[in-house]
């Protein structure tokens, strides 16, 4: 990872040069004091395994009653471990984020190949291939955007409530507004074109997540609404008109005119004496309804007019706000009985044509102020910067207490400020991550600035791009967990330059102790191309299974890796056993090791021995069974091959000619012609040479072994030169 | 069972890892269980969890079938191995093995879906497994249970007068690891193992396996280990086996020596569909998913397919 830049100014890390006071963790390894060392190594992600080893105890005291590990081993220890930068939930439980995390990889995957092999043909023909390339960049953003939040609309009604004017949301997510938001601004061309209206739908839909201490308008109307059914004479009411003008200053038409349609002058048997102010009721609410709106379309129940196309909408515009001035000057205000009703739809007309006072009264969040002055007094705002000072002077007029994430993202866009979009860390740092990992994807879809500031190396950032950092630390995260660390390769293998190194350090960090675990991370290995990688797990989880007594897994994982060393180091414990009774018990189980070693690795010479020497044990047993002439003979001519094998260890010539001297003394005829008693002889005389040398090794044998085997080679010698006469 | 072109994929996304499932034997049409062993890495809690599968809904879209969970039982260890017996009995017996290498015994009320009573046999390095169990099978009666593990012991656990009745039936002390286990008739089972070797065991006669495959065909590096092992119901002799690297073959015991290669990175034509297709597990999933599958109803298409296959060659 980067190091820290020397100076905070140009970091693109924000991180604070005063000095903090040190966190203290406690980690709870539950071992009694006094711990004799302590070793920290990361692991997988953001793991940190922890060591900790006890002071070896005194013989005949045992450590602790519960140090169980401790009181047997003498030293004992336990490792623990620690995850480092969990945080808070962010109200997303660990299953969400993994659903999410697991959803949001085939849509990263598809992406990613679909640039590659643009970027192979965008030589030829670039702007067709753009329009393709947005559709994808679409495709995917409605795809993330899917997952980020629960697309479930509560059943409706079959009768509809005349009184419900306010749908409940389907769960919206502080994140899935983030990603919306993103989405209008970078992804979607055609929301882009009309980039006021859009943020007046996003508001639509994320009002109520604007703020969670203050009220907002959704709020407020969720308040109205509840308040609704219990009221008798709704326009009475003070609340009743405020929600009125709420809901029409931020656009929301269909609540407006549900709202209007509640009015008490409407019911029947009061027609009669309310006429005029039913008039009014009416006009204003046909007014709300056929408002000019400069976009494309309307879905289905939204209220309005559109236009296409900017002197359509202004022609419109014009006759429609004359039509209010008309209405505002009209003489039935004066013959309307009914005060509040006056005032109320006075306000409305005055929010429709967009005086400031009317809209700052009616909107609570500064976001609610901003939307309105798109519809009622700005329609023609354009471009970032336009938008921008228009924020700021709504954010004036409208001091929150507190910015909330998503504000910060709005206004970091708005002032093209990639860096604070990047760097708000109100989120977890799962989510945050991902959602910075894949919005990415949407911002270089935008500009080539973007572009090139993301993918732009950087000194401080130890060589890589902002775009890799930012998955380097999401794969990180995914690393951490059980159950997503398969998915981090994904991102790793798109980081070209610190990527492949972390994913081979997730390799061998994964825990090979159950074998499923262990084809999972060789499969990947294979997947990658890392070959040597594989290889190096196979032989830890080789040696691991070995120690734990499991040598048939062991020697299987080492004869996969090819790990010759390892498996002459097993041959060697085989030989041990060489020159022990050959009734030894536990023949059966050295025998099924040399089996299991089996004869593929017979460059490793000390197998070829072994198996050499099972061979002649074998035929041995055979001869003490049934003395046949046969076994015997076969017997001998191993046991020639045996010694005359330059891969015979030397100190192996004792026990071997020990073994055979039943057969230099058999009964019925000599077994080994002239020339290959003398073989023998000269290595026994050899062997005797031999033991001269200081670095000799000698057997346990007993000492008159030598001298019977000497006496037998000689009976032998005396007895093949009297055949071969 | 639909075409292939019809199948319909229904996910029930669960929150935590789910290690093994299998169908119970269905006591109506309509209504299933499902018993699957689940593994909650955050909280580190594992558990059998009863689920009920119901394909048809009164309320909802007509084609969106559910999974409501309906018992759970907590395990002190990761679960290894989960199998329920064939036959509709009540109680309906459910056997689990652990990683820390205890076996279990559940008794399932098979109209209610609940856990009834349960025994045990603990973990027990002496007389049971060292280490992880890596497999079992339960008789079709649910009377019987051979487990194998890494550490090389065959033991047959049986429901007996009082409880249950542990037997050792073989030892091989390390040198062999086993990792999968099919009974094939009330005396006989398969195990599999390292090398892509499979044994037979005959319990009448004792002494160790009765035959054995060593599935040296591929040496070094493509050489794997066996996943699962199925028998096909009415021909004991053949034994179909998935291992590791998506190889699929089948080994009949007629003709020891010459087994078939159904797929595997050993055929061209199949290794590359396996390539080509992206996602993490692709080739060892694909044997996973011919043999474990999720229902009965793939396990009986995938071994019918390929015993066409074995008797197109061997007519």
């Amino acid at each position: 990872m980067p190091g820290r830049p020397s100076d905070p100014g140009d970091s693109l890390v924000p991180f604070s040069a005063e000095v903090h006071d040190p966190v203290v963790h406690p980690v709870r390894h539950g071992l009694r004091p006094p711990l004799f060392r302590v070793f920290v190594s990361w692991s997988r992600g953001n793991l940190l395994h922890v060591a900790c080893l006890c002071q070896r105890a005194p013989a005949g005291t045992g450590v602790g009653e519960d140090g169980d590990d401790a009181a047997r081993g003498g030293v004992g220890g336990k490792v623990v471990e620690v995850k480092l930068g969990g945080g808070g939930d962010g109200g997303i439980s660990e299953a969400e984020r993994r659903r999410i995390a697991y959803g949001s990889v085939p849509a990263f995957a598809m992406l990613q190949s679909r640039r590659n092999s643009l970027m192979a043909a965008s030589r030829m023909q670039f702007s067709s291939l753009r329009a393709e390339w947005w559709q994808h960049i679409l495709e995917y953003s409605n795809h993330i955007g899917d997952l980020l939040g629960t697309q479930k609309p509560p059943p409706k009604p079959v009768i509809g409530d005349p009184k419900m004017v306010v749908e409940p949301l389907e769960e919206p997510t502080e994140l899935k507004a983030a990603w919306h938001l993103m989405q209008i601004f970078y992804a979607d061309n055609e929301s882009r074109a009309w980039l006021p209206e859009s943020l007046v739908d996003w508001l639509e839909d994320y009002d109520g997540l604007l703020s969670m201490t203050e009220s907002t308008i959704h709020s407020k109307l969720v308040a109205l609404q509840k308040k609704l059914v219990d009221l008798q004479v709704i326009e009475d009411d003070p609340d009743y008109w405020q929600g009125l003008a709420s809901a029409l200053a931020v656009g929301w038409l269909d609540i407006v005119v549900k709202l209007l349609r509640l009015h008490g002058s409407y019911q029947p048997d009061q027609l009669d004496d309310r006429e005029i102010e039913n008039g009014l009721v009416e006009a204003v609410a046909v007014l709300v309804s056929t408002m000019p709106r400069l976009r494309p379309n309307l879905p289905t129940g939204k209220l309005g007019q559109c236009y296409k196309t900017k002197p359509d909408f202004v022609k419109a515009r014009e006759k429609w706000q004359s039509h209010i001035s008309k209405l505002d000057c009209s003489a039935f205000w004066i013959q309307c009985g009914h005060q509040q009703t006056c005032e109320g739809l006075r306000n409305l007309l005055r929010i429709m044509l967009g005086q400031f006072d009317s809209l700052h009264a009616s909107s609570c969040h500064w976001m609610e102020l901003y939307v309105s002055h798109f519809l009622y007094v700005q329609p023609f705002t354009a471009g970032l910067e336009g938008m921008h000072t228009l924020a700021q002077k709504c954010m004036q007029q409208k001091p929150a207490g507190s910015y909330t994430a998503l504000t910060r993202i709005l206004v970091g866009i708005l002032g093209e400020n990639t860096e604070a979009r990047e760097c708000d860390g109100l989120w977890v740092p799962f989510l945050l991550s991902l959602m910075v990992v894949h919005s990415i994807e949407l911002l270089t879809a935008d500009s080539k600035q973007a572009d090139a500031l993301l993918h732009e190396e950087r000194y401080n950032l130890g060589g890589i791009s902002i775009e890799e950092l930012h998955r380097l630390v999401y794969a990180q995260v995914l690393s951490s967990h059980p159950l997503t660390w398969q998915i981090a390769p994904t991102y790793l293998a798109s980081c070209q330059r610190q990527g492949l190194g972390l994913l081979e350090i997730l390799l061998y960090k994964q825990p090979i102790r159950h074998y499923t675990m262990l084809l999972k991370d060789l499969e990947i290995c294979r997947l990658y191309e890392l070959e040597n990688i594989s290889l190096n797990v196979m032989k830890i989880a080789g040696v691991y299974h070995w120690k734990h007594g499991r040598k048939g897994f062991g020697v299987y994982w080492l004869q996969q890796a090819h790990d010759e060393v390892r498996l002459s180091r097993i041959a060697q414990q085989l030989f041990e056993h060489i020159g022990k009774s050959i009734s030894d018990d536990s023949f059966k189980q050295w025998e099924g090791l040399i089996e299991l070693l089996g004869s593929e690795v017979g460059s490793a010479g000390g197998l070829e021995f072994l198996h050499k020497y099972r061979d002649f044990k074998r035929s041995l047993q055979k001869v003490q069974e049934g003395r046949s002439i046969d076994a015997a003979r076969k017997s001998t001519e191993t046991l020639v091959q045996l010694m005359k094998s330059p891969s015979t260890p030397q100190r192996f010539w004792l026990p071997l000619l020990y073994d055979s001297v039943k057969l230099l003394n058999w009964r019925d005829r000599p077994l080994l012609t002239v020339s290959e008693t003398n073989l023998l002889l000269n290595k026994l005389q050899e062997l005797s040479m031999a033991r001269l040398r200081p670095d000799f090794a000698d057997t346990d044998l007993l000492p008159e072994a030598l001298s019977s085997v000497r006496l037998a080679l000689a009976t032998n010698l005396g007895r093949a030169i009297l055949e071969e006469c | 069972m639909a075409a292939a072109g019809d199948l319909m994929v229904h996910r029930f996304p669960q929150g935590k890892a789910v290690d093994a499932v299998r169908w119970l034997p269905p006591v109506s049409a309509f209504d299933r269980f499902v018993v699957a062993a689940a593994h909650d890495a955050d909280a580190g809690v594992s558990a059998v969890e009863i689920l009920s599968v119901a394909l048809f809904q009164e309320n909802e879209e007509p084609n969106k079938p559910s999974l409501l969970p309906r018992a759970s039982w907590p395990s002190t260890s990761r679960i290894s191995s989960l199998t329920s017996a064939k036959a509709l009995t009540k109680p309906l017996p459910i056997a689990l093995s652990t990683f820390a290498g205890s076996l279990h015994y559940l008794f399932v009320d098979p109209l209610e879906g609940s856990v009834e009573s349960e025994l045990s046999v603990a973990a027990d390095a002496r007389s049971f497994h060292r280490g992880p169990i890596s497999a079992l099978d339960l008789q079709v009666d649910g009377r019987a249970c051979v487990s194998v593990g890494e550490d090389g012991r065959v033991n047959l656990v049986s429901l007996g007068e009082t409880g249950l009745e542990n037997r050792r039936v073989h030892d091989s002390r390390g040198l062999v690891s086993y990792t999968a286990v099919r009974w094939g008739s009330p005396a006989e089972f398969a195990t599999g193992g390292l090398g892509f070797g499979i044994q037979w065991w005959d319990q009448r006669k004792p002494g160790g396996f009765v035959s054995q495959f060593k599935g040296n065909w591929t040496q070094g590096s493509t050489s794997g280990i066996v996943h699962s092992i199925d028998i096909h119901p009415s021909r004991k002799h053949i034994c179909i086996a998935g291992g590791s690297s998506g190889t699929v073959f089948a080994w009949d015991l007629r003709w020891q020596k010459q087994p078939i290669i159904l797929s595997g990175i050993g055929f061209k034509e199949q290794a590359q569909t396996s390539s080509e297709k992206d996602g993490m597990l692709t080739v060892l999933e694909q044997g996973y998913s011919l043999l474990f599958g999720v229902g009965d109803d793939s396990h009986a298409y995938a071994t019918e397919r390929f015993l066409d296959n074995i008797l197109r060659i061997r007519p």
